[in-house]
């Protein structure tokens, strides 16, 4: 399915979920509650078939007081990308878990974890991945402060 | 060996002759420690490559020097090569590592990574800004990855130190030379001589010599000379 | 909704989920970052009963130097020599992978000449680098002498590297806007006697290796990955395609001169580390096909369109470009806000760091020398995890 198609058909499947516009593929913007189940229908469903989870990342937008959850999707079967996005509270980042329909989901989601300080519910292994387990703080957060990091700004 | 190292030059060297004996002995046991180095393969990133398995590789060739033999295990290795990046992980067992080695033990800080911090020196929030933030370096060779023809150069260079600058007399003093890392054919008397000719050169001025070298005093003389023809 | 954090001291000491029938106890084992498998600092936590595995847990984390939050405070030229010391045995790609997605994002054309020589670089680099990997696969399994043979040639290929570019490991080659220098005019027919060269060797590593009996008996049937859980678990490259999904993004994307080459995507059948490991066997038998091709019809042109120092602002929105490497899939994901010559953010979706996970899903059960034929069979660069 080409680039609008899909952006129709997935908000036709889910209603709460618009456009999300500014990037250069098929986009769409789903709030926290309905996530998983959006997730669930689409690698299940035959028209979407998302089968591979390409890449889970979060955005820090401070100006607006949230981060942006990424997740890049791909079918092997239609060979059709979709990124879908979430929004949360910063202050309060939780959000469900998608690693029952993808495994690879249980790895990336740790990362985040890790460098932004999102939970997940439903997690069974929520962990530090690179830094050590009692590092304070999350560095790739906008307002991250560390003293022993020489900052160089040109 | 022990026996020869500890207790050896405190009663020799009273003797008369003793002290001969300890520079033969001295001669001999830094021989045989600087040609059969065993390196600790220590490589965490990209300098491993070049200075840990090409080295080891037909064309460029370790076994020249008596170093081919990499032990994995600290307890039976007595050069450190640091080949990467340090971060604050890898810190504490870096120190570990270097502690679990016996003496006498040397440590080969290769890549800009280990020497400084390298490439990530600045916003990076984990790096160590130098390998001897944790251990004391003998020998730094610099590159990004350096090549592995400077991996040698470090290695002869650190020869020539075990050679030189230590003795069974002063068992954990090491002298660094740097007699050792002057290039082929000069001296350090040579080097003396230069700075001693630039100061005597800078320190005496002819005055009459530097006045008429001014290449403005030849147009003031032509101006006046012209002026004086002219009235 | 509630989330429980957990450290790694808390998930060692809890009460395992196993059976306790028998009178055998179980114990940890650390193979700790310095062991003498030499493919990096990696810490693998190992549950074992006698000699077997019963459960792996990977600890990386030892060579995190924080490339992504570096990449906001540097320009997208500067951004290219960080990329080189991620995966340092697909340098040259892993530049063309950021310099595709830049030059996608802000309407760059280049030509024909650009495109070839990318080509040919990045089919020399997967050649050098997959030559390196049986090398040291040889060495794991404990025959040492593989080692001495892949390093003599990667060094062949690497002079052409020296050559052209000036560097051995760390390339800082392939540009947004093309290529840092030209080719020099005696390339083609050094590249030439490389393949004329190289075509035999590989058939010697067959002979060496895989017809050893040791080597059938320690890799078949060991460490199976199953097709319809590999796409799910997040594997890319040789390793999904050793169990049998034809995805190679140079046939189904083709980016560079791809799409003017005629070649093989090779797959395995099975899934065991035989499979995995002949897989790459033959791409490199692709390669040389590929360059062959390609290698008499370099056009003329300009090796760069754009200019040496500018600074490139690309317009506000997320982009994502993906390239295939010798590991797998690298993917540059990159939001930016407009305004800046520096990324807002700066994702890299690393090959490494997901063919990892399988690892825990198909070690255990086996014993501690086929946990060392499987890790090696999946190729892992361990900075390119860790990033």
């Amino acid at each position: 399915m080409d680039r609008e198609n899909l952006e129709k058909s997935v908000i036709t499947l889910e209603p709460k979920a618009h456009s999300r516009g500014k990037a250069d593929r098929a986009a769409v913007e789903v709030p926290a509650e309905n996530l998983q189940n959006l997730m669930r229908q689409l690698s299940q469903n035959d028209r979407f078939s998302f089968d591979m989870l390409l890449d889970h990342t979060a955005i820090d937008r401070i100006g607006e007081g949230k981060f942006e959850l990424v997740y890049n999707l791909y079918s092997t079967e239609h060979a059709h990308y979709l990124m879908v996005s979430c929004l949360i509270d910063r202050g309060k980042p939780i959000v469900p878990t998608v690693s029952s329909i993808w495994p690879i989901a249980h790895w990336q989601e740790r990362e985040v974890f890790d460098l932004f300080g999102v939970l997940y519910d439903g997690h069974t292994d929520l962990r530090r991945i690179f830094l050590d387990d009692d590092w304070k703080g999350y560095p790739l957060r906008k307002d991250y402060s560390d003293p022993d990091m020489l900052e160089f700004e040109k | 060996m022990g026996l020869i190292t500890d207790k050896l030059p405190g009663y020799v060297e009273h003797v008369p002759g003793g002290s001969i004996l300890i520079t033969s002995i001295d001669a001999i046991i830094n021989h045989s420690r600087a040609n059969s180095l065993w390196p600790l393969a220590f490589g965490t990133k990209c300098c491993a490559i070049e200075m840990l398995m090409a080295t080891g590789a037909p064309h460029q060739d370790t076994s020249r020097f008596g170093a081919e033999v990499a032990r994995q295990t600290p307890r039976q290795a007595d050069l450190m090569v640091i080949a990467g990046a340090i971060v604050k992980k890898m810190a504490l067992r870096m120190r570990l590592l270097y502690e679990q080695m016996a003496e006498p033990r040397y440590v080969m800080a290769t890549g800009s990574c280990a020497i400084s911090g390298g490439p990530f020196m600045y916003n990076s929030y984990t790096i160590v800004r130098g390998a001897d933030e944790i251990v004391p370096v003998d020998v730094y060779v610099p590159g990004c990855p350096p090549r592995p023809e400077a991996f040698f150069w470090g290695l002869l260079t650190l020869q020539k130190m075990i050679k030189q600058g230590e003795s069974i007399r002063h068992p954990n003093i090491r002298k660094k030379p740097v007699l050792a890392m002057l290039p082929q054919g000069i001296k350090i008397e040579d080097i003396h001589q230069q700075i001693r000719d630039l100061l005597e050169q800078e320190n005496t001025v002819d005055v009459l010599k530097a006045a008429s070298q001014k290449t403005w005093s030849a147009k003031v003389e032509e101006w006046i000379e012209k002026t004086s023809k002219n009235p | 909704m509630t989330a429980a954090i957990k450290t790694l001291d808390e998930l060692l000491t809890s009460p395992t989920e196993t059976n306790r029938s028998l009178s055998t106890e179980e114990y940890f084992l650390n193979m700790g970052p310095q062991h003498p498998i030499a493919h990096g600092s990696l810490k693998l936590v190992l549950l074992m009963d006698g000699e077997t595995v019963r459960k792996v847990i990977p600890v990386p984390g030892f060579v995190h130097r924080g490339i992504e939050k570096m990449c906001e405070h540097l320009g997208y030229r500067q951004i290219i020599h960080l990329t080189d010391r991620m995966d340092y045995l697909s340098a040259l790609m892993n530049n063309w992978a950021v310099s595709k997605t830049v030059e996608k994002a802000a309407g760059i054309e280049t030509n024909g000449r650009i495109e070839t020589i990318r080509t040919i670089m990045a089919e020399l680099q997967r050649l050098q680098s997959h030559v390196l990997w049986w090398g040291v696969l040889g060495m794991d399994l404990g025959a040492f002498t593989a080692f001495m043979y892949a390093f003599r040639d990667r060094e062949i290929i690497g002079e052409i590297f020296e050559e052209t570019i000036g560097a051995r490991l760390t390339m800082n080659y392939i540009q947004p806007g093309g290529l840092m220098y030209d080719i020099l005019p005696d390339f083609v027919s050094k590249v030439k006697k490389l393949i004329a060269y190289l075509k035999p060797i590989i058939e010697e590593y067959d002979t060496l290796l895989s017809g050893n009996v040791i080597t059938q008996e320690r890799l078949r049937n060991i460490g199976i990955l199953k097709a319809e859980k590999a796409i799910g678990l997040g594997c890319t490259g040789p390793v999904l395609r050793g169990s049998g999904i034809p995805y190679d993004l140079r046939k189904l994307e083709p980016y560079g001169a791809y799409d003017k080459v005629d070649f093989d995507v090779v797959i395995g059948t099975k899934g065991d580390c035989w499979d995995r490991y002949y897989v790459r066997i033959e791409e490199m038998r692709q390669s040389l096909k590929i360059i062959e091709q390609l290698i008499d019809n370099i056009p003329e042109g300009p090796h760069s369109v754009a200019k040496i120092n500018y600074k490139i602002v690309l317009p506000e929105g997320t982009y994502y470009g993906q390239i295939e490497t010798a590991r797998g899939v690298l993917g540059v994901f990159i939001v930016s806000d407009g305004k800046n010559e520096t990324p807002y953010r700066m994702h890299f979706r690393s090959p490494s760091f997901n063919n990892l996970w399988t690892v825990t899903q198909i070690v255990p059960g086996w014993r501690i020398a086929d946990l060392i034929a499987i890790q090696s069979s999946l190729d892992l660069v361990i900075p390119d995890i860790d990033r």
